[in-house]
C-alpha cells in the first residue's frame, strides 16, 4: 500500500512540476531563439561571402535534459505495446533547441555559423537525452 | 544569396497529442490484454484439468510437501489413515494415488485436499468430530473432490503455469516449486456445485463402506449451530448454506432409503485432538 501511494505521488509530481518545467524551458528557448534569429547557423560547408575573414572558430553547445517520472513510466507502458514515444519527444526537442541556443550564445559576435552538426547520445538509463551541437563561427573583417 | 531570417511556428518534432491521454489509453490497453489472459487462463483451467494425468498429479503432490512434511501426531494419523483405507478400499473408481492423511495442529475446522491424494486434516476439525462416521463423511467429501479432480482445479489459474513448468523444465524443478509455493497463499476454493458434488459422492461412499449413513450430516449440523450464519461463512465462504447441504443430504438419503444405524464411536489416541 505504501509503495502505491509513493508510486502514485511520484507519478503526480513528475507529471506537475515536469510539465510547468517544459513549459518555463519552452518560453525561455522562445525568446532566446528570436534573440539570436539574426545569427545564421547552417549545414552547408561553404557559404562563404567574398569578404576576408577576420577569425574561423569551432564552436559547440551541449545540452541535457532528464525526464521526469511520469514520462519515465509512460516510456516503459510505451515499450509494451511498441509505437511513438511521443513523450519523449518534447525532452529530445528541448534538448536539441536548447543546444543550438547554447552554440549561438557563444559566438554571439559571429556572422555566420557554418557545418553546423547536431549529435546526441543517451546520458542515462532513465532516458534523458543530450544534444551535442557544433559548427565553425566565420567573423568577417569589419 | 539573401538571408531572410524566419521564426517557424509549428514544431514538427513533437507530436500533438496529449501525455495524459495518451497514458490512460495506454494503461486501458495493458489492462485489457492482462484480463483477456486472465479469462483465457481461466478456461484453460477448466480445459486442462480434467486432462492431467495421475502421474503428473502426482508429482504435483509433492511439491507443496512442505505443507505437511511435518509428522506431529504420527499415533492419531494412523486411526485417521485406516478410516481413510476403509473408504477406499468401497471405492475402486477414485484416481489411483497413494491416499495420504496429513494431520495438522490448527484451530482451523477444516479438511482439504491436496494434488497426489494428500489429505489434510486439521486438528481443530478432528476435535468436532464425535463418531467415525461423522469423520468418514468428512473424508470421503475430500476424496469426492478427487474423484472430480476439484482440487485441481482449486488450484486456480497457476495450474496452467505449473503444467507448463513441469512439461518444460520438470516437476522438480524450482521453477515449478516456486509456483507451487505462490500458489499455496491462496486458499483452494471450490465452486457451490462442486462442494454440493463432493457431498453426494461422500454420501454414497458412507453408504457403501459402513452400510448405512448415520453421521452424514452430523458435522454440517454442528457447524451451522456453532456458527450462526455470518461467522460461518466467514470460515467457509464457499461452501454452500449449511442448513442447505444438511437438507440436500437428508433428501438423498431418504429417496434412496439408506438406512440409519448405530455410530462407531472414535477413539483417538492422541489427547491433543481430544
Amino acid at each position: 500500500m505504501f509503495d502505491l501511494i509513493s508510486f502514485i505521488i511520484l507519478v503526480g509530481l513528475g507529471y506537475f512540476i515536469g510539465t510547468q518545467i517544459e513549459k518555463k524551458h519552452y518560453a525561455s528557448l522562445k525568446r532566446r531563439e528570436a534573440l539570436y534569429l539574426q545569427l545564421p547557423a547552417v549545414t552547408a560547408k561553404n557559404m562563404l561571402e567574398e569578404r576576408p575573414i577576420e577569425k574561423a572558430s569551432l564552436i559547440s553547445g551541449s545540452a541535457a535534459i532528464s525526464t521526469d517520472y511520469f514520462k519515465t513510466l509512460l516510456s516503459g507502458l510505451r515499450n509494451f505495446l511498441g509505437g511513438e514515444i511521443s513523450a519523449h519527444e518534447t525532452i529530445l526537442d528541448r534538448a536539441r533547441r536548447e543546444a543550438i541556443v547554447r552554440l549561438k550564445e557563444k559566438a554571439a559576435d559571429a556572422d555566420i555559423i557554418l557545418n553546423l552538426r547536431i549529435e546526441t547520445s543517451t546520458v542515462s538509463l532513465m532516458g534523458g537525452a543530450e544534444v551535442l551541437a557544433y559548427g565553425t563561427a566565420i567573423y568577417y573583417k569589419k | 544569396m539573401k538571408f531572410t531570417p524566419k521564426t517557424i511556428e509549428e514544431n514538427v518534432n513533437v507530436s500533438p497529442t496529449s501525455p495524459v491521454k495518451d497514458f490512460f489509453e495506454l494503461i486501458l490497453k495493458i489492462l485489457g490484454i492482462f484480463l483477456a489472459l486472465y479469462i483465457l487462463l481461466g478456461f484453460a483451467v477448466d480445459y486442462i484439468a480434467p486432462r492431467i494425468s495421475e502421474k503428473t498429479e502426482a508429482q504435483f503432490g509433492a511439491l507443496f510437501n512442505s505443507i505437511y512434511e511435518e509428522q506431529k501426531l504420527p499415533d492419531s494419523e494412523k486411526t485417521v489413515q485406516s478410516i481413510v483405507d476403509k473408504l477406499l478400499s468401497h471405492n475402486p473408481s477414485l484416481p489411483r494415488f497413494t491416499y495420504q492423511t496429513h494431520l495438522i495442529e490448527s484451530k482451523k475446522i477444516n479438511a482439504q485436499a491436496f494434488p497426489g491424494g494428500h489429505i489434510i486434516i486439521y486438528t481443530g476439525l478432528l476435535k468436532e468430530m464425535r463418531s467415525e462416521n461423522e469423520l468418514a463423511m468428512v473424508i470421503a467429501h475430500e476424496l469426492g473432490h478427487f474423484a472430480h479432480r476439484d482440487h485441481l482445479r482449486g488450484l486456480g489459474r497457476g495450474l496452467v503455469f505449473l503444467v507448463f513448468s513441469t512439461f518444460l523444465s520438470g516437476a522438480d524443478s524450482s521453477v515449478s516449486r516456486f509456483i507451487a509455493n505462490s500458489m499455496t497463499n491462496a486458499e483452494m476454493r471450490f465452486s457451490q456445485t462442486q462442494e454440493s458434488a463432493a457431498d453426494s459422492f461422500a454420501l454414497e461412499l458412507l453408504n457403501k463402506t459402513y452400510s448405512h449413513a448415520a453421521g452424514a450430516t452430523d458435522f454440517f449440523e454442528k457447524m451451522s449451530l456453532k456458527y450462526p450464519a455470518p461467522r460461518f461463512f466467514y470460515i467457509f465462504a464457499t461452501h454452500p448454506y449449511p442448513q442447505r447441504r444438511i437438507e440436500a443430504l437428508k433428501n438423498t438419503i431418504k429417496e434412496k432409503h439408506y438406512l440409519i444405524k448405530e455410530k462407531i464411536p472414535l477413539s483417538l489416541p492422541h489427547q491433543d485432538v481430544h
